[in-house]
């Protein structure tokens, strides 16, 4: 390349980088051409179509230690929502945003169960859409990531690593905090300490000192209640009995947190895959209190 | 198993063997011989089983495992043996509680009076339909979307002729078999799980479905399907109606509906009216929340009039589950399943109610959303010969996609 040619070229970057775009999630600068942002790996799109459409999404943080059944039951949330449910309806923003439910029904219809979300940031799921609520003219627009458990257990031990949850932890709206409700019933209080690591991390996380998380709604939804009918029968009592270091944690740190017990499937069983391995089958789906912490926490955004 | 009668059912089975002996010298003693019979079957009492309980020794020692204090027996009062116009009354009895198979069991039916015969007969044939003997295709759990001979592991079953209820057993229907004091009545009962039957109580701790109170039912959800039962429980019932749980492969025939050229494959349906699922026809995830009455859905039945096969309630059926899969696929589980079929008012997937689809469930699970039909082998009953050359066209609907010649019954 020329001289001449390789100045123009280093211009066009130059001027491309003074026109950069804000992450939507962690702020850092990016080319605005980028796809993904280049420090927490969030879609570009979300930035784009905010200054775009001149709005402010909100955030929803689901937090979660690793195998909890998150990615099932956000796929599954999404793909509820999309059809229509208890008054609210979901309407993806972007085909990115269609692909948390598309992965997951895809397994689920093979009643399968999908696999963990990788490690990796630049193949966890973030989905924009619109929520419509009966009885309120304005749409709510949200984004939800599915963050890899291993990354969530990473950074609540070692904070400041990840920017991509730091950054939904600063700027989220509402959280929603999974926890496996058979994990919690089988005692052992490590249920109870991992989760009681999850809100502290979260408490502690604010970009507004006039909106601190004690305001903010938090659900905690056990997940896997299928094979745990005290659990499903009656959340708050089965977290007061099993979790009791995070009821205190949520009596003295959260003014606005619920229980909820949710299931996907009717009961699992083992077999082996095609290639041997163990793994984990439902034996059909019936999803159960899957829309009710969601409807719960819309109606605390308002 | 005579020691645990009382003296009345005793005295009843001593006046059968004796009518039926002299029946054979003297054919006017026909009705006596009926009311013989059906004092035994009509009469089992609740108070054989209080003493089942009392000199079992298997079953005391398994009852006293449970710490639950048993429930109380039901004062009956002694058997009459009714007189030989007393026959329709107990017949109508019998019709009523919907053990009308069990008056059609060669030993009873050949003692009938020929209007009484003819009644059951025609009460029967208003519950349940006939699916005629052929083969069926059943596809182990997880191969449904595997494509090539190579990973296909179909297996076809041939089946004889059988009857399935047209509706799944109701709360109303089950209502008969709990005041009747069906809990506790043993002989019903896999002595195995004689413990168990304290638990199968209602929400107030009387014998019966896991929702209902005071042993009964909500008086709205009468026809609808009863559930929060279990498999034991389910097979005790249809023990005591005279009839059995469908196997699995008689469930999917019944849905499927094969057709069968020389040679060939059976061909079938995914669901009773075809291939693709019509949301109206079934109530699946979506519609209102819950069960509905079982006559909600007519319009999706099978070819032959069997109504809510898909939707509504899972339905137990005989079988473990997933029996006939490669041992490479077999499933891992704490205790043995039986297999569920049919899809209910919460699956969230159409495929999953689909004829192809099994589900397993704990035999011991009384969950909100399983109920059961029941089914009897045709070579059990003794039908007269014109119904049974007939019934198949009587029951068979005109709304069938296939074209007439495609019907197993054309050919007869």
């Amino acid at each position: 390349m020329s001289a001449a040619g390789e100045v123009q070229l280093q211009s066009l970057h130059m001027a491309a980088y003074l026109h950069s775009l804000r992450c939507y999630v962690c702020d850092a600068g990016n080319h605005c051409e980028t796809e993904r942002c280049r420090q927490c790996a969030a879609p570009m799109a979300i930035a784009h179509q905010a200054a775009a459409l001149k709005i402010s999404p909100k955030i929803l943080v689901p937090l979660s230690t690793s195998q909890a059944g998150k990615t099932t039951y956000l796929g599954l949330l999404t793909d509820i929502l999309s059809r229509q449910h208890q008054g609210l309806h979901w309407l993806a923003r972007g085909a990115c945003s269609v692909s948390l439910q598309q992965e997951t029904m895809s397994y689920l219809a093979r009643c399968e169960f999908p696999p963990p979300t990788p490690d990796n940031p630049e193949a966890w799921h973030w989905v924009h859409c619109q929520v419509l609520r009966e009885g309120q003219r304005k749409p709510l627009d949200l984004v939800l990531p599915d963050i890899n458990g291993s990354a969530v257990e990473r950074e609540v031990n070692h904070s400041q690593n990840d920017c991509a949850l730091r950054g939904v932890a600063l700027k989220g709206a509402a959280a929603l905090v999974l926890v496996d409700a058979n994990r919690a019933a089988a005692g052992g209080n490590q249920e109870d300490f991992a989760t009681i690591k999850l809100l502290a991390y979260l408490s502690e996380q604010s970009a507004d000192p006039k909106k601190p998380w004690s305001k903010k709604p938090v659900a905690i939804v056990f997940t896997k209640a299928d094979s745990c009918d005290v659990c499903r029968e009656d959340p708050l009592a089965f977290a007061q009995q099993h979790l009791p270091g995070v009821w205190q944690m949520c009596q003295e740190r959260f003014g606005n947190v619920r229980f909820f017990a949710t299931s996907v499937s009717a009961g699992s069983a083992h077999r082996l895959d095609r290639y041997g391995r163990r793994i984990s089958v439902p034996l059909r789906i019936e999803p159960k209190g899957v829309v009710e912490p969601f409807a719960w926490l819309m109606s605390g955004m308002n | 198993m005579k020691n645990w009668l009382p003296w009345t059912v005793n005295a009843a089975l001593a006046a059968a063997c004796g009518f039926a002996l002299l029946y054979f010298v003297d054919p006017t003693l026909r009705a006596a011989t009926a009311v013989a019979g059906l004092c035994y079957i009509a009469f089992h009492s609740p108070r054989r089983a209080v003493h089942v309980r009392k000199t079992d020794p298997v079953a005391a020692a398994k009852a006293s495992d449970i710490k639950r204090t048993p429930p109380s027996p039901v004062a009956t009062p002694p058997v009459q043996l009714p007189d030989a116009e007393d026959v329709p009354t107990l017949v109508d009895r019998m019709i009523a509680q919907g053990r009308t198979a069990l008056l059609l069991r060669p030993e009873i039916a050949h003692s009938l009076p020929p209007n009484e015969f003819a009644r059951a007969e025609a009460a029967l044939e208003e519950s349940m339909a006939l699916v005629p003997a052929g083969e069926v295709r059943i596809t182990p759990r997880g191969l449904e979307q595997a494509s090539g001979d190579a990973l296909r592991s179909d297996r076809t079953i041939s089946l004889e002729s059988f009857l399935l209820d047209r509706y799944p057993v109701t709360n109303r229907d089950f209502q008969s078999f709990v005041r009747a004091g069906a809990y506790r009545e043993m002989t019903l009962w896999e002595p195995a799980i004689w413990p168990a039957i304290l638990q199968f109580v209602d929400r107030t701790g009387e014998p019966g479905p896991r929702d209902w109170s005071h042993g009964t039912f909500t008086a709205e959800l009468a026809e609808h399907p009863v559930v929060g039962i279990s498999w034991f429980e389910a097979v005790a019932y249809a023990r005591w109606v005279g009839k059995r749980l469908p196997s699995d492969p008689e469930w999917v025939k019944a849905v499927a509906w094969p057709i069968s050229a020389e040679g060939e494959r059976p061909v079938q349906r995914r669901y009773p009216w075809g291939d693709a699922m019509d949301r109206r026809l079934a109530n699946l995830w979506n519609t209102p929340p819950g069960t509905t009455s079982v006559t909600s859905y007519t319009d999706g039945g099978s070819v032959n009039g069997v109504y809510d096969l898909v939707g509504n309630v899972w339905e137990w059926t005989y079988s473990p589950f997933d029996a006939l899969a490669p041992a490479r696929l077999r499933w891992e589980t704490d205790a043995p399943l039986k297999s569920i079929r049919g899809g209910a008012f919460d699956t969230y997937f159409d495929t999953q109610a689909a004829s192809d689809f099994a589900s397993g469930e704990d035999p011991f699970a009384r969950r909100h959303n399983i109920g059961f039909r029941c089914a009897i082998s045709l070579s059990e009953l003794r039908l007269s010969d014109a119904r049974e050359t007939t019934s198949l066209h009587a029951c068979t609907r005109d709304t069938s996609p296939f074209p007439s010649h495609s019907h197993p019954e054309a050919a007869q």
